[in-house]
Order: C-alpha cells, then sequence, then structure tokens
C-alpha cells in the first residue's frame, strides 16, 4: 500500500466536514510471527463518525490502540488533535475518550464515585448525574458496575470515556454482544455524541451498524486497508463491477422482523 | 505530583478494600477469630513448669541435682546465672528459678547453705506445684546417693514480685504479624491480579495519569489498613488481658517495616501472576510455612535446632520477635535492632524483586 494517498484522497472526495483531526501514517505492528498492522493510513476529519471494519484478528484493535497511545507503535506515525501520540501519548491520552473492548471498572465502587474517579485522573471535576442522565443510568447512580447489565455496562463504559469532553471518542466493539434493541439504542447514543460535536471512531463486525452510523468506514484484512470510502459509495462500487445477489433482497429482513415482533423497548431492567 | 489524584485514587483504593467482604473477613475477622478461639481455650495452662538453674556450687553433688531435673519431664529447665534468671522470672519467663548456692553438699550438715528457689509471686500456682515438685527430686537425689535422709535439707520457696505473661502475651505479637503478613501478600496479589485481569488496571492506562499514582495510593492505603489493624487488635488483646508494656509508636513503626515487605512480595506475586489460580498457590507457599514455623501460634523453642536455625532468617520471625519483645519486655530500638536488621534486609529483597516481577499487564 502506497502512502497515505487513499486514505486522503477518500476524505477528499467523500467531502468531510472538516480539518482532519487523526492522521495515521503508514502504522505498523509486529507480534512475533504475526505482522498484525502492515502499513495503515487515514484522515479522520472532526465531527465525523469513522468505522474500522473487517474480521476477528484483522489488526482492527491494534490500529485503534496505537492510535491511543495505548501501546507502542513499530513504525509509522500517528498525529491526534495535532500532537504525535509517539511523541506524547499522555497529553494524547488526555484529549480522547476510549472505551476499550470489555472494559472493566473497580467492582467496588458505584458508578457516580467512578465517574468522579475519572474525572480526576484528567484533571477536571465532573457532573456525574448528568454524564448518566446522557447514557440513561440515573437509576443507577449508586449502584456497582456488576449489577449492570451488558446493554448498561456499554454505556456506563462511553460514560466514563466521556469525563473529559474528549475531541475523539474511541469506540472498541462497542455493540459487541448485545441484543438488538440495546444495540439501537446504543446507536441512538452514539449519534447524539456526535451531534454534540465530539469525533467518534468505532471498530465493529456488524455491517449494518457501519451502515447506519459510519459517515465513512475502512474495510480492513490481515492487517491492511483494503477499503476506505463511505457506506454506500462502496455498495456502489461493489455494484459498478458487476456484483449480483445470488438471492435477490427482500425489502426487510430478518432482524427487522424481530424488532417488529419485540419492539424497541429495552429488556435489561 | 498532582495531589488531588493521588488522593482521590488513595480513598478509591481505601474504599474498594473495606467494600471487598472477602478481604474484609481474611485480614480483619480471621484474625480476631484466631484470637478468640486460642484466647478462650487458653493454652498458657502449659504441663510443665520453667525452671531457671542457677549453679553456683559447681561440684558432683550439683551436678547430680542438675541432671536429675533435666531429666524430668515436668520441668523445663533453663541454666543461667542468678542475675540474669531472676530479671526471667520478674518479666515472667521463668516459673521457678532454683539456686544451689556455693558450698552446697549432698548431705546436708548443719550450717551449710540450703537450696532456694525463688517463685513468681503472681503464679501461686506454678510456684506451689513446683516447690512440691522440686523438693520430691531433691528428696530421690538425696536417697538414691545414700545420703542422711531424715533431716535433709528442703527446698525453701521464696516469693518474689513478678508478673504473669499468659499465653495472651505470647498470641497477641505472633497474631500482629501473621495479620501484617496475610494482608501484604493475599489482598494484594489477589487484589491487583484481579484488577489486571478483568482490564481494570488497562482501563486506568487509558487516561493520562501515570499507573504509578495507583501504585502508590494503593501501596499506602495498604499500608494504612495494616496499621489500623494492629491497634484494633491490640485493644481486643488488651481486652483478654495482655500486658503490653513497649511503646505504641514502635510496634507501628515495627509493623510499617513488616508491612513494607509483605506487601513488595504481594506485588512480586500480582506482577507475576496472570490470574487469581497462579497467585494464590505462590501465595500459599509463601505464608504457609511462616504461619507454622515463625512463631505465630507457639514458641520456637519446641523446634528441633537446625529448623530454628533456618527459619531464625525468615521476615515474619524477625517481625514476631521485634513486636514480641517491645509488647512484652517493653525494649527498645537498641535490643530489637537484628530484627529491624533482617527486616531491611527482607524489604530491599523483596523491593527489588517487586520491580523486577512486576508487570501491568
Amino acid at each position: 500500500m502506497t502512502h497515505d494517498t487513499p486514505a486522503a484522497a477518500a476524505a477528499h472526495h467523500s467531502g468531510v466536514r472538516g480539518a482532519p483531526i487523526v492522521v495515521a501514517r503508514d502504522l505498523r505492528k509486529r507480534y512475533g510471527n504475526l505482522q498484525a498492522v502492515d502499513g495503515v493510513s487515514f484522515e479522520i476529519a472532526e465531527g465525523e463518525v469513522f468505522g474500522i471494519l473487517g474480521p476477528n484478528g484483522a489488526g482492527k484493535t491494534t490500529t485503534l490502540e496505537m492510535i491511543e497511545g495505548m501501546r507502542p507503535i513499530d513504525s509509522g506515525s500517528a498525529i491526534v488533535d495535532g500532537l504525535d501520540v509517539a511523541q506524547d501519548p499522555r497529553a494524547v491520552k488526555s484529549r480522547i475518550g476510549i472505551q476499550l473492548q470489555a472494559s472493566s471498572f473497580f467492582d467496588e465502587l458505584n458508578l457516580v464515585e467512578l465517574l468522579e474517579l475519572f474525572g480526576h485522573l484528567y484533571d477536571s471535576q465532573v457532573d456525574a448525574m448528568a454524564l448518566l442522565a446522557d447514557v440513561e443510568l440515573t437509576e443507577k447512580a449508586r449502584s456497582q458496575v456488576r449489577t449492570l447489565s451488558g446493554g448498561q455496562k456499554q454505556r456506563f463504559s462511553i460514560a466514563a470515556a466521556l469525563v473529559n469532553e474528549p475531541r475523539v471518542l474511541f469506540l472498541d466493539e462497542p455493540t459487541t454482544g448485545l441484543d438488538p434493541q440495546a444495540r439501537r439504542h446504543l446507536w441512538g447514543l452514539v449519534r447524539q455524541i456526535r451531534d454534540r460535536g465530539h469525533t467518534v471512531v468505532l471498530t465493529t463486525h456488524y455491517m449494518e451498524e457501519a451502515e447506519e452510523l459510519c459517515d465513512r468506514v475502512a474495510i480492513m484484512d490481515t492487517g491492511r486497508i483494503i477499503a476506505l470510502d463511505k457506506p454506500l459509495a462502496l455498495i456502489d462500487a461493489l455494484l459498478g463491477r458487476g456484483f449480483t445477489k445470488e438471492r435477490v433482497e427482500r425489502l426487510a429482513n430478518l432482524e427487522d422482523v424481530f424488532i417488529d415482533l419485540t419492539g424497541h423497548t429495552l429488556r435489561e431492567e | 505530583m498532582r495531589w488531588v489524584v493521588y488522593w482521590s485514587l488513595f480513598v478509591a483504593s481505601f474504599k474498594m478494600f473495606v467494600r471487598n467482604r472477602a478481604a474484609l473477613f481474611f485480614s480483619l475477622f480471621v484474625p480476631l477469630l484466631i484470637m478468640l478461639i486460642f484466647g478462650v481455650l487458653n493454652f498458657g495452662g502449659t504441663t510443665s513448669i520453667s525452671l531457671g538453674l542457677v549453679d553456683e556450687a559447681d561440684t558432683s553433688a550439683s551436678h547430680a541435682l542438675v541432671s536429675a531435673l533435666q531429666a524430668n519431664p515436668s520441668f523445663d529447665v533453663t541454666p543461667g546465672e542468678r542475675g540474669a534468671e531472676l530479671a526471667e522470672l520478674k518479666q515472667g519467663h521463668r516459673d521457678l528459678v532454683l539456686v544451689i548456692p556455693l558450698g552446697y553438699q549432698r548431705s546436708a550438715t548443719p550450717g551449710s547453705p540450703g537450696l532456694v528457689a525463688f517463685s513468681n509471686q503472681s503464679k501461686p500456682e506454678q510456684a506451689q506445684i513446683g516447690g512440691l515438685l522440686l523438693n520430691a527430686v531433691v528428696g530421690q537425689v538425696l536417697a538414691g546417693g545414700g545420703g542422711g535422709g531424715a533431716g535433709a535439707p528442703l527446698v525453701s520457696v521464696e516469693p518474689l514480685a513478678g508478673r504473669s505473661l499468659g499465653y495472651i502475651d505470647f498470641l497477641v505479637p505472633g497474631i500482629l504479624g501473621l495479620t501484617l503478613m496475610q494482608l501484604g501478600l493475599f489482598s494484594v496479589s489477589f487484589g491487583f491480579v484481579q484488577l489486571k485481569r478483568t482490564g481494570a488496571l488497562r482501563r486506568l492506562f487509558a487516561t493520562p495519569t501515570s499507573p504509578a499514582y495507583f501504585l502508590a495510593a494503593q501501596v499506602t492505603s495498604r499500608l494504612i489498613i495494616g496499621l489500623t489493624q494492629v491497634l484494633v487488635l491490640l485493644g481486643v488483646g488488651l481486652w483478654f488481658g495482655l500486658h503490653l508494656v513497649g511503646s505504641i509508636a514502635l510496634l507501628l513503626a515495627i509493623s510499617l517495616l513488616g508491612s513494607v515487605i509483605f506487601l513488595a512480595i504481594g506485588f512480586s506475586i500480582a506482577g507475576w501472576a496472570k490470574n487469581e489460580d497462579q497467585a494464590a498457590p505462590v501465595a500459599n507457599l509463601v505464608s504457609l510455612p511462616m504461619t507454622f514455623l515463625s512463631g505465630v501460634f507457639f514458641s520456637r523453642d519446641a523446634m528441633p535446632e537446625f529448623l530454628r536455625t533456618v527459619t531464625d532468617f525468615l521476615p515474619l520471625t524477625y517481625l514476631n520477635h521485634a513486636l514480641r519483645s517491645v509488647i512484652n519486655d517493653g525494649v527498645g530500638v537498641g535490643a530489637i535492632a537484628g530484627d529491624l536488621l533482617g527486616m531491611a534486609v527482607w524489604a530491599v529483597i523483596a523491593f527489588l524483586l517487586a520491580v523486577r516481577l512486576f508487570k501491568w499487564e
């Protein structure tokens, strides 16, 4: 893959909203014999929801973690909000919010205590109740994380990633393991966060999720980006190559049936 | 140094400990329970009489008496000088001290010095039984030697003011040491490994705060908890009749040094282990031998010589001995300098080990 040309070109042609807030250039990471990330480049515009798709082991999480300053970069560079991640990971971390895959928190503290603690870790005072209201967890304010359902945990973990009003919010597989209702609910939350001006970078296994949420998606496989564009543009390009589905897609799918039958109401309380 | 960050992590660490039922159970409730059980059972009623033996005569007659007493299972004989043994008696470490005076003859002739035994006034029971037993043994020796039976000198028993050390006086320092060891080893190795395994520790890395703050908060909160435990257990001990004669400040200082050793060992285990299943056997492997060989429940005097020599160097042995010396005998820093030095060496070893083995992920 040549340097940043595909990403830059994609950014220009898709009419992104602002200046790039995340720039990845030729990122590489090797674990023993495995080249986990093999020259990944892209730019993310401010205010964008950017998706990284790919099968397990494609290098999505490693790419994300290098940009977040959570994992050393073998070669290449990552710039977040004008700061070089390799130079000053702490400064980058103070400007971003991170939801880890399978995030876990201190079991013995309640939600308010945890949010206040995390606020202090960013040297800021937080309005914990307001944050909890944003993610609809007001009634659980004095509960411990272990008593939350899967969807509630993910929502709390997003609230914890928002304590520092981050410029960029990184969500690593935020809806994995959630039922369709909880997933849709979380999509609504991500849209709200984007509408408040946060840039969102997320990884997912779910194509309909990427189609619903993401302004642009990068599809990764074996450590490389093999496609990067708006979801509809990628679909059009595929059709342009003469692709036809074996089975004609109906106007609804089984998930639509499921949601129609079971409703949008969350089933976690 | 961002004090607000440190303080909020310290408070969080403290809350996490206090709200963790398992941690509370093992570090506070179990030691209290042990103290209650052993305190109620009172193992102080030992069967043998602790006898200090001062042989000033050094004749064949006195030697015969000494070997007879040493062969008698009712006596736990410690030979020594008059002054030292009487001091031990007053400290409550001897039930009786028998002095065989210069010029002692097997067959007592009128005017020759008789045998005198000093007893601890605050242990009347031991004094009475010991006096009877001493008379019996002396009588036997004289009879066996064919000396004059009638008019044989009885041992005169003179009570001296002394204090009575019960089993609780032995137990409390041991329990203090045991508790500090368990707190350092188990609360750290289990609690920290859990944070590592679940990813809670990793979540901290996602913030701009250095993990060193969290480590500092964990260590200091554990130290405070350890010292609080020491005070609580001392209080319970006093209620059970503990004779606390030493300085509490010195006790806390010793406890602090001991805690540092065991916290560092705990962090070594936590740093090396990937999960609780790996941490548990190692933590037990470290703690179990010391629980039984470092003089927590029972005096190390009963141990075989070679085992005692080896276990003299265990960190808990130093800690227990220092705590016991201060609590029972009220000694100052000088008298326990050896223990403190041993503990300091262990602290350095454990710290280096922790630095070498500790991994965040």
